[in-house]
């Protein structure tokens, strides 16, 4: 763990980290854990023989494949999971966070098909076949600099926890109307809930990206 | 005061500090997931534990069997109150026994008690805690802060909590659930003689949630580490600032207890800390394997402040000078072990610190309940209690007059309380609000707008509290050629890391983006005193410092020049001539990363190549001592107010903030982008509470039937105003410039409340919810 050191981030630093990040994330199972007595297989047949034999009666954990930031996943959870579980406790995405798990606060938000989604509402087997987009993702991509840019200029955040349910609704809004007025930032944040109270920051941060992006878009084009 | 003691306090000329839009050094990390909360540690071969929780709101556990949870499968270990270790655990074996960790009593619904379980995940914990076999003794609880104060009612609290070392010992016993305090100053009634009106009145004060965003939680493991001695080292992620506390309740020195997260998410001042985030090491210890701890939403509804309910007394002359207060309340004292800082902690330490009035006297009832905790806390905190507020706007409406007149009348001037001049921070807050805001006062109910809603006002000033309780010991050093300020994690929201960084790099002649932050949990500046403390004062000492580096460079720089290394085989061509030879350090300065000649800063060399030594300054201590720190309140230097306006809907009972203005001097602007978010967050806090934040309780079953974000309801982007923020300097603070901070001083419970009541003439308590509206309007 030296997770401490050169923990100052830039926007070039915090791009790099989280693109490794969704790099290291494996595509495919090469262990199977039993979740009941961490006994770990080799195989997923042999797990579930282990299950018939010592835990008789007990569901067996299934695989799920799940499409996530462009890549394909393959993890092992128990049917009941919630994708925000599963991000963070197979996957090791933390970016959803846990703040409500009852779908009120936005803190778990995710992309999934084109429409944000609470991840802590979701029950990972759903999210088989679908594009599953996560902040991690959206930081990742290029695109999205001058969002994450100007989040952080403007102080969108203080302690920060809700912060990353933040960037993907309004991702997810840009993704919808490219050009949105501060009114309609505020109605598309409305599920979000951010204890520290940063509301007013939110549409100032989405309204320079706007304009930055916009005039990417002309240099670029 | 001003930052007359300090270097460059008297600075004109800012490059940095006072720029907005420099990202916070750990923004990215937030913006983009990258950055891990206790609740987000996820480990190899980590167990999760689970604390068996009350359904009872005062009960002991009589009997316990836990045979058929530590059967099931996945089940690795059940801690009980009976266990020795866990009695061990934060006890002083030097001093008398405390209540022990972990017992048998629950003092309240969900209330940790007699076992954690410790499993492979969190649903075996939940089942395994299902199977215990309990016996429960339930007890008579108390849920209602007024009938707990009757006699006869249940007793709240089965053991008696220690006294508070820092209130005054109280003024008679304690009887039933109900201690006392009184604290007066003055002749209450000579003043009320004094007077030609007396006014009464009664506020309620709801409770109010915490509600710390990220749910408290942590995970540790223990590992042997040679190069910090002797024994394994913990490690503990999720102990927020109180990385330390942990250590020495298991016996762990500072240099082997690890926290390398940076991130410790919001606390408002609730710095304490809960059970999660403390008995990890242990569990990890008994089972040789990492343990997360986490709480839930619903387990994390602890109180930010207490409910209170007060009943005042107010004496006035004709002109508006109060000449006596009775301040009495009663308050809830809530659960074993709450804070004092919401009751008997708070007196004398109140809302009228700044009124001339002379006789005041406050006396309260302290209720204990089965309601709920108030850790340490003060979002809210007691001068933002608004009776004064209140007594102004009262006094106001029966004479007829506007209340700033009235705020000026009764406000004491900046010497102490019989200064009969005005702060001069407070009348030129006043002088640019009323331009601000277009202020134009109306008695209450009479004015309408067009679209058929009342209107209403209220107005509210408040001193800027500054602490300077805290000192800082700063270091700073220069690493090939670079300034690196080494600083002790975690961090909360404050953006007191980047006003530091600022500071240096303001005094050094660099960009706020040299400055690097080296984040090591085993150094020991920490800029998080309370409050805008932990910006302004610590800054105030990370300028000193910065200035002692300053000196040591620029004379390493003379060294340097005048005492070349001797040419080397390495070196080719002629040695340049160094532009600062012959010169002393007095004729040097630091000007845009260069070290240059003061007379001519076109001439120097960039830091780089002025020194390559490697060189530590450092620097401890505080500030001066605040001019209100010195008067507790009666001395006066920076000043805030607040305007709000509202409209109501007399028909549907909906209240709308038309505008929730802020003109205030925190002496000198440090950091202006995290200043107005303060600002942001206090309205949000105070508009919830007033508007929609209320803790529901079963009486029968004393079950708390809110403890989740979809009944207990905080405002969102569509609820907030706009808040408009116009920011004075005056410099007349005792920290860096002469800053002071605002702290959390517009926090307010009254504002909305006040406006609500001038708008449509009744009084309407917290939470103002639509229902209360028409209710108090005779119309449901
Ligand atoms: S944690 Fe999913 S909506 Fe709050
Ligand atoms: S920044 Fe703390 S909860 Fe939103």
């Amino acid at each position: 763990m030296t997770e401490a050191k050169d923990m100052t981030f830039t926007l070039e630093t915090a791009h790099a980290k989280v693109s490794e990040m969704i790099g290291a994330i494996p595509t495919a199972l090469t262990e199977y854990r039993c979740p009941l007595c961490g006994k770990i297989f080799g195989c997923y047949a042999d797990l579930k023989q282990h299950y018939a034999v010592e835990h008789v009666g007990a569901i067996p954990p299934v695989t799920v494949v799940l499409t996530l930031n462009g890549k394909s996943c393959e993890v092992l959870i128990e049917p009941h999971w919630t994708l925000k579980r599963t991000l963070q406790f197979r996957l090791g995405l933390t970016g959803a966070k846990h703040m409500c798990d009852k779908g009120v606060c936005g803190s778990c938000t995710v992309i999934m098909d084109g429409r944000a989604v609470l991840s802590c509402q979701m029950l990972a087997i759903e999210c088989e076949g679908k594009e599953i987009q996560t902040v991690e993702g959206i930081a990742a991509d290029p695109k999205w600099k001058p969002l994450v840019d100007a989040y952080c200029r403007w102080d969108a955040m203080q302690c920060g926890y809700c912060t990353p349910g933040f960037l993907v609704s309004a991702k997810n809004l840009l993704d919808k109307n490219p050009n949105p007025t501060v009114d309609e930032i505020n109605e598309a944040l409305s599920g979000n809930i951010c204890i520290c109270g940063t509301y007013p920051r939110h549409a100032q941060a989405i309204r320079e990206a706007v304009e930055k992006m916009s005039e990417g878009a002309v240099t670029n084009g | 005061m001003a930052d007359i003691v300090g270097v460059n306090g008297q600075r004109e000329n800012f490059r940095v500090v006072g720029k907005p839009n420099l990202p916070g050094k750990l923004s990215y990390a937030l913006a983009t997931g990258i950055a891990k909360f206790g609740i987000d540690y996820v480990l190899p071969n980590m167990l999760h534990a689970k604390f068996l929780r009350s359904p009872y709101a005062n009960a002991l556990i009589k009997k316990m069997d836990i045979t058929k949870a530590l059967a099931l499968p996945g089940v690795v270990d059940i801690v009980t109150w009976e266990d020795e270790d866990i009695k061990r655990l934060g006890q002083n074996p030097f001093g008398p026994p405390s209540r022990p960790y972990l017992d048998n009593w629950a003092e309240q619904e969900g209330a940790e008690v007699g076992c954690i379980v410790v499993a492979e995940d969190e649903d075996i914990c939940e089942e395994a805690l299902r199977l215990l076999d309990i016996e429960w003794e339930v007890l008579g609880h108390v849920v209602d802060t007024l009938k707990g104060r009757e006699p006869g009612a249940p007793t709240a609290h089965m053991v008696e909590a220690a006294p508070d070392p820092f209130s005054k010992p109280p003024e008679k016993p304690k009887q039933g659930n109900v201690s006392y305090a009184v604290t007066t100053q003055g002749d209450i009634e000579k003043g009320f003689a004094e007077a030609d009106h007396i006014i009464e009145y009664q506020l309620k004060l709801p409770a109010f949630a915490s509600h710390m965003p990220n749910p408290p939680s942590s995970v540790a493991w223990w590992e042997d580490n040679p190069y910090h001695g002797e024994g394994p080292d913990l490690h503990i992620e999720g102990a927020v600032q109180r990385r330390e506390n942990v250590g020495r309740m298991y016996g762990v020195s500072n240099e082997k207890t690890v926290q390398e997260g940076l991130f410790q998410g919001g606390k408002y001042c609730d710095w304490g800390m809960r059970k999660s985030q403390e008995i990890t090491p242990l569990l990890a210890r008994r089972t040789g394997r990492p343990v997360r701890c986490a709480y839930t939403r619903e387990e994390t509804f602890d109180f930010l402040m207490n409910e209170r309910f007060m009943y005042l007394k107010v004496g006035f002359t004709k002109d508006g000078l109060v000449t006596a207060i009775d301040d009495f309340s009663i308050a809830d004292n809530g659960v074993y072990g709450s804070s004092s800082f919401g009751t008997a902690g708070d007196q004398g330490y109140g809302p009228y610190y700044t009124f001339k009035c002379p006789n005041i006297r406050q006396q309260m009832d302290i209720v204990d309940t089965n309601r709920g905790k108030m850790y340490v806390s003060g979002q809210h905190c007691p001068f933002n209690w608004d009776s004064g507020t209140m007594a102004i706007y009262l006094i106001s409406e029966k004479l007829g007059m506007d209340p700033i007149d009235v705020a000026l009348i009764n406000v004491h001037g900046p010497a102490s309380q019989e200064d009969n001049t005005i702060t001069p921070s407070l009348l030129a807050c006043i002088e640019e609000g009323k331009k601000f805001v277009n202020w134009n006062w109306h008695k209450a109910g009479e004015r309408k707008l067009e679209d058929g809603r009342m209107h209403g006002a209220s107005f509210r000033y408040q001193m800027c509290p500054r602490h300077a309780f805290s000192g800082y010991d700063c270091k700073l050093e220069l690493k090939n050629g670079v300034v690196h300020m080494p600083t002790q994690g975690p961090c909360t929201g404050i953006f007191a890391v980047e006003c530091n960084a600022m500071v240096v790099a303001e005094e050094l002649g660099l960009e706020y983006a040299d400055v690097a932050i080296d984040f090591d949990y085993r150094e020991t500046f920490t800029p998080v005193g309370g409050g805008s403390d932990g910006t302004t004062a610590s800054s105030w000492a990370m300028k000193e410092c910065a200035n002692i580096l300053k000196q040591k460079i620029l004379e390493s720089a003379v060294n340097k020049a005048n005492n070349p290394a001797p040419p080397s085989m390495f070196m080719f061509g002629q040695p340049k001539e160094n532009p600062l030879k012959g010169h002393t350090a007095d004729e040097l300065d630091m000007i845009n990363g260069m070290v240059c000649l003061k007379a001519d800063p076109s001439v120097g060399l960039p830091l780089r190549e002025a020194t390559s030594e490697n060189i530590f300054a450092t620097f401890s201590g505080r500030p001066p001592t605040s001019l209100w720190t010195m008067g507790m309140g009666k001395m006066l230097d920076t000043m805030n107010t607040a305007y709000c306006e509202v409209a109501v809907d007399t028909e549907t009972g909906e209240v709308e903030i038309l505008r929730f203005d802020a003109v205030a001097d925190p002496g000198k602007v440090m950091r202006p982008t995290s200043l107005e978010s303060q600002i942001d967050q206090v309205l949000f806090f105070s508009q919830g509470c007033q508007l929609l934040e209320e803790y529901v309780y079963d009486e029968k079953t004393g079950v708390r039937l809110n403890n989740n974000m979809i009944d207990y309801k905080k405002p969102t982007t569509l609820d907030v105003p706009v808040i408009g923020k116009k920011f004075l300097e005056t410099r007349a603070g005792n920290a860096a410039y002469g800053a002071n901070g605002i702290s959390h001083s517009l926090a307010n419970t009254h504002a909305i409340i006040i406006a609500i009541h001038n708008a449509i003439g009744v009084w309407v308590d917290p939470p103002a919810t639509p229902d209360k509206i028409l209710k108090a309007l005779g119309k449901a």
